[in-house]
């Protein structure tokens, strides 16, 4: 996709009117904005205008792809300063306000600690706005079911960034799986190993009634991922462990669920691994064939440099610099669906099932072990 | 006279073959016809033209009677089909020869039981056939975790998966003769490996399994993961699945992850190997270039009947482990955890 950062532009934020002139906006608060297609840009993420609010580790990532898009942006975030400071680096403005970042964009990507997304998007819903919500969709079922009403009564797009959809390996090998080159799916095996994000005690992240911590963050991407390729899971099971500094809470977890079909699954979500380690690892055993994939195995450049400290970042991420960036995809197939309708791989809906599953392993894990069941009706209410 | 007094006289330890039924059969008989100070004695088989043939390839005897058999020789290799390793246990023990039963030790606990019994009273040896007790990746694991390197273990994941076995003998896959399928055949190797690394026995197991893999086939299952927790508090899992195909370049594998306060340590037992690509009918192999867990173990056998000392790994290690196949199945039935009968006894 070519990136249309000239032809997009910057827009006046005092008069909301696109500077130069090609995009035209409804005004019409009352149900679904259209989002018309402008002429000028050759992309149609060219053609929005994003409200980041949040710019933490996700902000940021978000921030950098919306960019390579050719997307403007706005960004908010209560740390003033950080809010600055970032949006000098990518070029684009901030907003003092959620308000005012409502009123500057067509759309609103809540990137803010996770017991915080309900409230953002659902008043950005409530102005009027589609919202692009990072995953998990919300810290609660009640919240994230309140997100879907607030959405569904404003007319607007809700659309929740399990970024693991669209990961090329991951994507690769689910389209081997639903082009039956291995049979109906069996038995999973999914990993997703590293350390923990560096961040200070008393940071939200390690706060379990803010993130859910280590299951809604990071086992929640494999959970999602088991969903989309062995369907609604029925039972889970889950245990869990305290590694490394007991303050910051569970730091390794492995659940089993049982798929409504009969798969099984295993998923294992570990920030007990020493830095820079980000390791994913996936086995789908079908009912005639196997697919592997390990991270280890798969890194195309391997630097082994002398002056080199352990490379590791605040929190770590997949190198998908060589391949696409996945978020870049993500964004861009959320911004078209949000232009003119088109499907995305994943909706809220689907989000709100994962999180309900992620929900059921934390529950196990607390309560030791036992078996939680789940109501496959309810996940595609 | 004992088979320990006739072998004493005849300086090597004569060993022989209770059945070739079970596909490690013919790994350990050429290894036994190497072995230095061990005399392969005989081969017996239920299938008596199975027995002349392995025999004649390893050059020694064939025997119509275990009887006969157990008469010449100071230990037995029993490679039967599992539901019949008990009779075949209880005939050698009576006949005072030292066991190296293969795993698993029976088809279910009671008959588990009675082959510890049964060896206990007749005072020979029993050793359970766990061969991955001596792969070097996994004994460097297990040094690590005792010297303290991990810290506290605090997680294992563990991955023995394999092709489906009936590619060697439809036996594996009959429930009357082996047990079960895919649960039976692989829990027990990681569930003994994580006993002997933790030095704590398994209190609650929890199991699904499923049939979906392996669409050839419809009888036991293929696909499974078991939930272990141990009494000191760790947590284990094990993926036994037969969830390798007929194109799969190698049999299987054996895994672990080690999780604990120090960090992680990952070992992949049969990583050793070369990928070989052949003409387009030969495919894809990889052929394993490691050490041979099997011989180290035939060894350690050979040593301790030589000795007369208990062998590294019990028959009670065996019986430990059907009692964890046995909880599973159980889990499996009741879609809960289940606590382990004799957990600690």
């Amino acid at each position: 996709m070519t990136a249309t950062v000239g032809v997009a532009g910057a827009y006046d934020r005092r008069t909301e009117a696109p500077v130069d002139g090609r995009r035209a906006r409804s005004n019409d608060r009352s149900g679904a904005r259209a989002i018309r297609r402008g002429s000028g840009g050759d992309t149609v993420s060219a053609q929005l205008r994003a409200g980041i609010v949040g710019t933490g580790f996700i902000g940021e990532t978000h921030l950098g792809a919306w960019t390579a898009e050719g997307v403007t942006t706005v960004v908010y975030d209560v740390d003033s300063a950080r809010a600055d400071e970032l949006a000098g680096r990518f070029g684009a403005t901030t907003a003092s306000s959620l308000g005012e970042l409502f009123e500057a964009v067509d759309v609103v990507d809540v990137c803010t600690p996770t017991h915080l997304h309900a409230p953002v998007a659902i008043a950005a819903a409530k102005a009027g706005r589609h919202v692009i919500c990072e995953k998990p969709m919300a810290r609660t079922a009640a919240d994230a079911e309140a997100m879907l009403d607030a959405a569904r009564e404003a007319g607007v797009r809700l659309l929740v960034g399990h970024v693991v959809r669209f990961f090329p390996e991951y994507v690769a090998a689910r389209d081997a799986v639903l082009a039956g080159q291995i049979g109906d799916p069996g038995v999973l095996r999914l990993t997703r190993a590293s350390f923990r994000p560096r961040q200070p005690a008393g940071h939200w992240f390690f706060d379990h009634a803010k993130s859910g911590g280590i299951v809604l963050d990071l086992m929640i991407h494999d959970l999602d991922y088991a969903r989309w390729v062995a369907g609604e899971v029925v039972a889970v099971e889950c245990r869990s462990a305290i590694v490394d500094r007991p303050e910051a809470g569970v730091d390794h977890a492995v659940a089993i669920l049982t798929h409504a079909s009969g798969a099984i699954s295993h998923v294992s979500a570990s920030w007990a691994y020493a830095p820079p380690t980000f390791r994913t690892a996936f086995e789908i055993a079908g009912s005639h064939g196997l697919i592997e994939h390990d991270s280890a195995f798969t890194a195309p450049v391997t630097p082994y440099l002398l002056a080199s400290g352990d490379g590791a970042t605040t929190t770590a991420l997949a190198d998908t610099s060589l391949n696409g960036d996945p978020f870049r995809h993500e964004l861009a197939e959320f911004a078209r669906a949000m232009v003119d309708g088109t499907p995305t791989r994943t909706s809220a809906q689907d989000a709100l099932a994962t999180l309900r599953l992620a929900l059921a392993a934390d529950q196990s894990a607390h309560e030791g072990g036992r078996v939680v069941r789940l109501d496959p009706a309810e996940a595609v209410r | 006279m004992t088979g320990h007094e006739r072998r004493a006289a005849a300086g090597n330890v004569r060993i022989g073959v209770l059945s070739m039924e079970h596909v490690h059969a013919r790994s350990y008989v050429p290894l036994l016809a190497d072995l230095p100070g061990v005399d392969l004695a005989g081969i017996w088989d239920a299938n008596p033209e199975r027995a002349s043939s392995a025999a004649g390839g390893a050059g020694t005897r064939a025997f119509g009677s275990v009887a006969g058999l157990l008469e010449q020789v100071d230990a037995v290799v029993v490679t039967a089909p599992n539901a019949e390793h008990r009779d075949l246990v209880e005939q050698a023990a009576v006949a005072g020869v030292d066991v190296l039963c293969e795993k698993p030790l029976a088809t279910n606990v009671p008959d588990a039981r009675a082959i510890v019994d049964a060896c206990e009273r007749a005072g020979v040896l029993l050793m359970t056939a766990f061969p991955s007790r001596w792969n070097p990746a996994v004994r460097t694991l297990r040094s690590t975790i005792v010297a303290g390197g991990l810290g506290e273990v605090v997680a294992l994941e563990g991955v023995n998966t394999g092709a489906m076995p009936d590619i060697h003998a439809a036996w594996f896959v009959d429930p009357a003769r082996s047990g079960g399928g895919a649960v039976t055949d692989h829990v027990v190797h990681l569930a003994d490996l994580y006993r002997w690394m933790l030095g704590s026995e398994v209190v609650e197991v929890y199991a699904v399994a499923n049939r979906i893999l392996q669409e050839h086939f419809d009888g036991v299952e293929t696909g499974g993961l078991v939930s272990l927790r141990f009494a000191n508090g760790t947590f284990a899992t094990i993926d036994c699945s037969w969830s390798k195909p007929r194109s799969y370049p190698t049999w299987g594998g054996l895994s672990i992850s080690a999780i604990g306060t120090g960090g992680a340590i990952t070992v992949d037992a049969f990583r050793q190997r070369l990928a070989v690509y052949g003409t387009r009918e030969a495919g894809i192999s990889w052929p394993d270039w490691g050490p041979d867990s099997d011989r180290s173990m035939l060894e350690a056998f050979v040593d301790a009947v030589r000795e007369q000392r208990q062998p590294a790994v019990t028959g009670v290690d065996g019986l430990r482990a059907v009692e964890i196949v046995d909880a599973a199945y159980r889990s499996i039935e009741a879609g809960e955890p289940v606590r382990v009968g004799s957990a600690g006894g």
